[in-house]
């Protein structure tokens, strides 16, 4: 059995033992059944954290050796980080109309997420508009270490502003508050959503090699070939 | 790939600097593109956004600072885009040759941005003050306060510039990758412009934008030598 298969059948039953996990958590003293979110929301931006931290690591690790290989996996962890970011975004204006009455509101959390989406789509904007995989992955690489100073601000955002937004639910000051079932399924969810994005990811590098090899084979489909530029002598002279 | 190393002949970074800084400034000065085309674009859009949200005065000076520099990152990007600002390959590799240190270049070109941008701020303040009756009485803080915002904006395009090099993409690429990344910027900047409408201390504000333009120097000059390689 091949890696990638290993870590979606890890990933399939990490989502179903989650699943289970958070369904059989008793609903929260406030707000009910929808701090079940929770085990959504947080795993999605701890994802989106996860991503581009491995895109700043791959960076570095592509400017230090240059193998297209750790720029590959640059590109397709910030891939899997913008679509995680955006589930962030969306579970989040989905718990908080219920709660807040609002899909959205400006808060430092809120506004800083999108902007963290939209820094980030930007990258990925950026590999698509350069062809050469060397140059490619050395501007990509620039800019993913300095697109990664946002994580720390996003995350913090809740602590150095007045924010409508929850305190955070991992690393915070006094540690985790919650209910030790409520931390079980949290872990679960963690857990799963960890194992999903290993998968993911292992299985988008690979599809990013394949799309790298059917790239560089269009380009020496278009180089002439060696030795095309001399031709057999002919008589009368050269074409004109 | 290595750089050729500076000969007793070759001036010093500081020099290099604002030799390109000046270039780039004489370049400007001969199309006008930031003070005939960008500033009164910019000022023109200072004059339709109360016409589109309504021409309540109240209401204005309470939002004129916040739209002005909203306005001055927008716009400023265009200064970042200016034609002058584009090198071609062959000016590249001829500052390549000439052994133009590439931190010396890319400082050079922040510092030309900065004073277009700076003038950019200093034609449109009176613009936004006189239009949305803004008063401010801390107005001496606005010499370190409009420095401080040009300058962060000027190195964050023209790194950013650099990141994307030349090519068709550039023009849609740089506005998407420098708006969101100037948002620490935008908010000192509105946070500091508010205060001295109330006439409270801006200085936590400045703190965090001399730390910006720290971070964004420093950011440079790490980057300058591995963006010049990727340009080749």
């Amino acid at each position: 059995m091949t890696r990638n298969r290993l870590l979606e059948i890890g990933a399939l039953a990490g989502i179903s033992a989650a699943l289970v996990t958070a369904l059989s958590v008793p609903p929260e003293q406030t707000q009910g059944d929808l701090a079940r979110m929770l085990f959504v929301h947080v795993p999605s931006i701890w994802l989106a954290y996860l991503s581009f931290t491995v895109t700043l690591v791959a960076s570095a690790a592509y400017l230090r050796t240059k193998s297209l290989r750790w720029d590959r996996v640059a590109g397709s962890s910030a891939e899997i980080g913008v679509v995680f970011t955006a589930a962030a975004l969306l579970s989040g204006m989905i718990w908080g109309k219920p709660t807040w009455g609002v899909w959205w509101t400006w808060d430092a959390r809120l506004v800083l997420t999108a902007v963290l989406f939209f820094v980030y789509l930007g990258y990925l904007a950026l590999r698509r508009s350069i062809e050469d995989p060397a140059t490619r992955a050395r501007r990509s690489a620039l800019f993913g270490m300095l697109a990664i100073v946002q994580i720390p601000i996003v995350h913090f955002s809740v602590v150095w502003w007045r924010t409508l937004h929850q305190q955070a639910s991992l690393v915070r000051p006094g540690g985790l508050q919650m209910d030790p079932p409520f931390v079980a399924a949290f872990g679960a969810a963690l857990v799963a959503f960890t194992v999903v994005y290993a998968a993911l990811l292992a299985r988008r590098v690979d599809l990013a090699r394949i799309e790298d090899d059917i790239e560089a084979a269009l380009r020496r489909q278009d180089l002439p070939v060696a030795g095309a530029a001399v031709v057999a002598p002919e008589l009368g002279g050269p074409h004109v | 790939m290595t750089h050729p190393t500076n000969s007793p002949q070759t001036p010093d970074i500081r020099r290099q600097a604002l030799t390109v800084a000046r270039r780039d400034l004489v370049s400007e000065a001969r199309s006008g593109e930031v003070m005939f085309v960008v500033a009164p674009f910019a000022a023109i859009a200072l004059l339709l956004i109360p016409i589109g949200i309504g021409t309540d005065v109240p209401l204005l000076r309470r939002i004129g600072p916040g739209l002005y520099w909203a306005i001055v990152l927008l716009f400023g990007i265009l200064v970042t885009l200016r034609q002058s600002a584009d090198d071609g390959g062959p000016q590249r590799d001829r500052l390549a040759l000439l052994g133009a240190d590439p931190v010396a270049v890319l400082a050079g070109r922040s510092a030309a941005a900065a004073v277009l941008l700076i003038a950019v701020e200093v034609v449109l303040l009176p613009v936004m003050l006189a239009l949305y009756d803004v008063s401010l009485p801390g107005w001496p803080w606005l010499f370190f306060l409009i420095p401080m915002v040009g300058a962060a904006l000027a190195m964050l395009g023209t790194i950013v510039s650099a990141v994307t090099g030349p090519g068709a993409s550039r023009a849609a690429l740089v506005p998407l990758l420098v708006a969101p990344l100037a948002v620490p910027i935008l908010l000192a900047a509105t946070q500091s412009l508010e205060g001295l409408r109330l006439g409270e201390s801006i200085l936590t504000w400045l703190l965090l934008l001399a730390v910006g333009n720290l971070i964004l120097a420093v950011t440079g000059v790490l980057a300058a030598r591995p963006l010049q390689e990727a340009l080749r």
